[in-house]
């Protein structure tokens, strides 16, 4: 009888156990890293669409990670030292080189199969984006470029038409000429204009290395282009890059349209010390909720005849990561994160895909139609694995002080543009 | 006294064989845990470092060994000779003001006015407040459009002024910032030293016939040398090391104008990834500071001396 009991007992205890960890091995839920840099108001943006996409998917669970860009990918490098790869990293289209370059994201053109999606399904220059060296290593989930914030009550107190907002480089000179009021209500190149007591200025331009973005885009608006086709090599057409500097830093000290030593064109645009400024969407939504005159949007000046603007996108990679079940649930995550962009276009961002642009949810955002209008004339910076480094936004970079000699000091183009080249050569030539 | 104290620890120690060994290894137990932070965070990394220098290392993948190739490359560096003008300039521009700016305020403080509690606390408090923060606000109140220095100085007719963008005026500009945030510090320093001159002294000047001004110089100035010494040392050796408000609130501009050594390491080192030319500029630094400390010794040595 003991024995039996014992027996008995022994069975049960084993089916319990055996019982227990079947239920919690299969209640386990895959967890996937998602890492990306945004730390603005899209942060929140994108953490209720993981939120979202869990509450959709209770065996996943998105761990969202987010710090600036730049030590987000500082972090990611030494990530592979200390073996916690994330499953799923954001980056922009120029940065795919820089790890791709070094094998560090996996090739997904099979996935991009797999998961149905075509190339026609997404905006060209964002799907082009994706590819490096031949190679699909992202999905495009959205883009964002330079436009132009006008403030509609302004213009229309300068007596100009707001349903035809200025496009091309003229037209932007002239608007500006008449958003341009000093105190005594006179407008540059008019008899008795005082520079130094303007109350409105009629332009916005930042100086630091959108700067050089805006120069980035007047080249490729005169068909030139920075580097050579090798990415090795500065091999600019001096002509054609003085003279787009030389436009910029005309609308300072020449035109007189813009305020000089600017540091914050959106910032002086939504308190109504400028007429128009140059920014992205991602200002958008600080749009929408600050500024406190009707406004609308146009496109970047065509300066120089064919259209062209500066614009980045936001792509999602796999980095390299021996993990099966956690790549499809990776590829799983970013199949649904396409499919429901739309709720991303509130971040500002522009999503690529077709058919999000095309729903009701962001057709009623407003400001988007000239960013989306723009989506074809995108140009990116060149994609070379040297791309944060020879264009850094940060500190002594040649772009930056390239920028700011032209646009704050009113240097001599061709001296500003020697540095550049200088200082971008010397960069690519070290190993 | 001297003996006693030898005698009873001699006893001490024969009273037990116990206590022998306690004498021995103890304190070493209780420096133990400071003793491994030290050498794991601040001993190993500086001399890891100086390895690092010899190397090129982009982080991912091993360093390569190139032995000084570093320290040659960083004498034809045009950016690298521009961050050291710049940091000489920074620390021209603070250090005698530091250390001028809070003598006089110790001085000051420490004469029995009425609000001299208010005036400690209001001084020092500044340096309270992160570097970060206090970069922030600053690039606000510096702003050439809306900031309020510009404000309160259009109340008096003056200005606009283009503090951080201007290429000549955004090294004084994250002077005067610093000169703001910092001096507290060495007030207090200064109010400390100044506890320390024995009053007998300033009044045997006194009724000697030397006016404030006299005993100042002849007096209180001679036996606050010790403190000065060390107030000049943390002030130098701190300005040389400039980064954080530079970092947020010019980021080393306009253009390279506020590009200090550090600085220029941060961007080599973590945004160019050249982790090997970036300990190189550190080293560099060391070095620099290290010589300034021996020349400031033998300086105070010979006053002292003389």
């Amino acid at each position: 009888m003991k024995r039996k009991t014992i027996t008995r007992i022994g069975i049960a205890a084993v089916l319990l156990v055996g019982l227990a960890v079947g239920s919690a091995l299969a209640q386990a839920p895959v967890t996937i890293d998602f890492w990306g840099g945004w730390t603005g108001p899209d942060r929140g943006v994108m953490e209720n669409l993981v939120n979202h996409y869990q509450t959709q998917n209770p065996g996943v669970k998105v761990n969202l990670f987010t710090v600036q860009w730049t030590p987000l990918f500082d972090r990611f490098l030494t990530s592979f030292r200390s073996g916690e790869v994330p499953d799923v990293l954001a980056m922009h289209v120029q940065d795919i080189a820089t790890f791709a370059g070094r094998n560090l994201l996996q090739p997904v053109a099979k996935d991009v199969a797999n998961a149905g999606f075509k190339a026609d399904q997404f905006a060209q220059t964002a799907w082009n984006g994706t590819f490096w060296g031949g190679t699909q290593y992202a999905l495009p989930l959205d883009l964002h470029m330079h436009a132009n914030f006008v403030n509609l009550d302004m213009f229309k107190a300068a007596g100009l038409d707001p349903s035809k907002l200025p496009t091309t480089g003229a037209e932007l000179i002239a608007a500006a000429t008449k958003l341009t009021i000093d105190q005594n209500g006179k407008h540059p190149g008019e008899n008795g204009f005082d520079p130094t007591k303007v109350k409105q200025w009629g332009f916005g331009i930042n100086s630091n290395h959108h700067a050089f973005y805006y120069f980035y885009a007047l080249l490729a608006q005169q068909g030139a282009s920075f580097l050579d086709p090798t990415g090795t090599k500065v091999a600019v057409d001096t002509g054609k890059a003085e003279r787009a500097w030389q436009w910029l830093q005309d609308l300072v000290y020449k035109y007189k349209v813009v305020p000089p030593g600017e540091t914050n064109a959106f910032q002086d645009w939504v308190t109504g010390r400028v007429a128009m400024a140059v920014d992205g969407p991602w200002q958008l939504p600080a749009a929408q909720e600050s500024a406190t005159f009707a406004w609308s949007t146009t496109t970047f000046p065509n300066v120089f005849g064919t259209p062209a603007t500066w614009g980045s996108g936001h792509v999602l990679t796999l980095p390299v990561k021996n993990d099966p079940a956690k790549r499809q649930a990776a590829i799983k995550f970013i199949t649904w994160l396409l499919n429901n962009s739309a709720g991303w276009g509130t971040s500002g961002n522009i999503p690529a895909m077709l058919a999000a642009r095309q729903t009701q949810e962001f057709k009623s955002l407003p400001g988007r139609t000239a960013f989306v209008n723009s989506l074809p004339f995108v140009v990116f910076l060149p994609d070379i694995p040297k791309t944060n480094q020879v264009f850094s936004a940060a500190g002594p970079s040649p772009i930056v002080v390239a920028a700011q000699s032209v646009i704050l000091q009113a240097a001599p183009v061709s001296q500003a543009l020697k540095q550049l080249i200088d200082g971008a050569n010397q960069i690519l030539a070290t190993p | 006294m001297a003996e006693n104290a030898a005698t009873s620890t001699r006893l001490a120690l024969r009273r037990g064989a116990s206590s022998r060994w306690y004498g021995g290894a103890t304190p070493w137990l209780f420096l133990a845990p400071f003793l491994a932070a030290f050498v794991l965070f601040r001993l190993g990394p500086v001399i890891g470092g100086f390895f690092i220098s010899l190397t090129r290392w982009s982080i991912v993948g091993s360093p390569t060994w190139v032995g000084l190739a570093n320290y040659r490359a960083l004498l034809r560096d045009p950016l690298f000779h521009t961050s050291l003008v710049n940091t000489l300039f920074f620390v021209l521009l603070t250090v005698p003001a530091m250390v001028a700016l809070s003598l006089g305020l110790a001085l000051l403080v420490n004469m029995r006015l009425a609000p001299r509690i208010f005036a400690r606390t209001s001084i020092f408090l500044p340096y309270v407040v992160m570097a970060a923060v206090v970069g922030v606000i600053w690039n606000w109140m510096l702003d050439s459009n809306f900031g309020l220095v510009n404000y309160a100085l259009k109340l008096v007719g003056l200005g606009p002024f283009r503090w951080l963008t201007d290429f000549k005026l955004a090294m004084p500009a994250v002077a005067g910032v610093t000169i703001w945030w910092t001096v507290g510090f060495n007030m207090i320093i200064y109010l400390a030293g100044l506890q320390d001159v024995p009053r007998e002294l300033e009044e045997a000047a006194m009724i000697d016939g030397a006016g404030p001004l006299a005993v100042l110089r002849h007096v209180t100035l001679p036996m606050l040398t010790p403190t000065t010494f060390v107030v000049l040392m943390l002030t130098t050796i701190n300005a040389a090391q400039v980064f954080d408000q530079i970092y947020v609130m010019t980021g080393g501009g306009p253009g390279t104008s506020t590009l200090t050594l550090v600085q220029y390491l941060f961007y080599q080192a973590f945004q160019s990834f050249n982790l090997g030319y970036g300990s190189a500029i550190a080293y560099f630094v060391f070095l620099l500071l290290a010589v300034f400390g021996i020349i400031q010794l033998r300086l105070v040595h010979q006053q002292v001396t003389s």
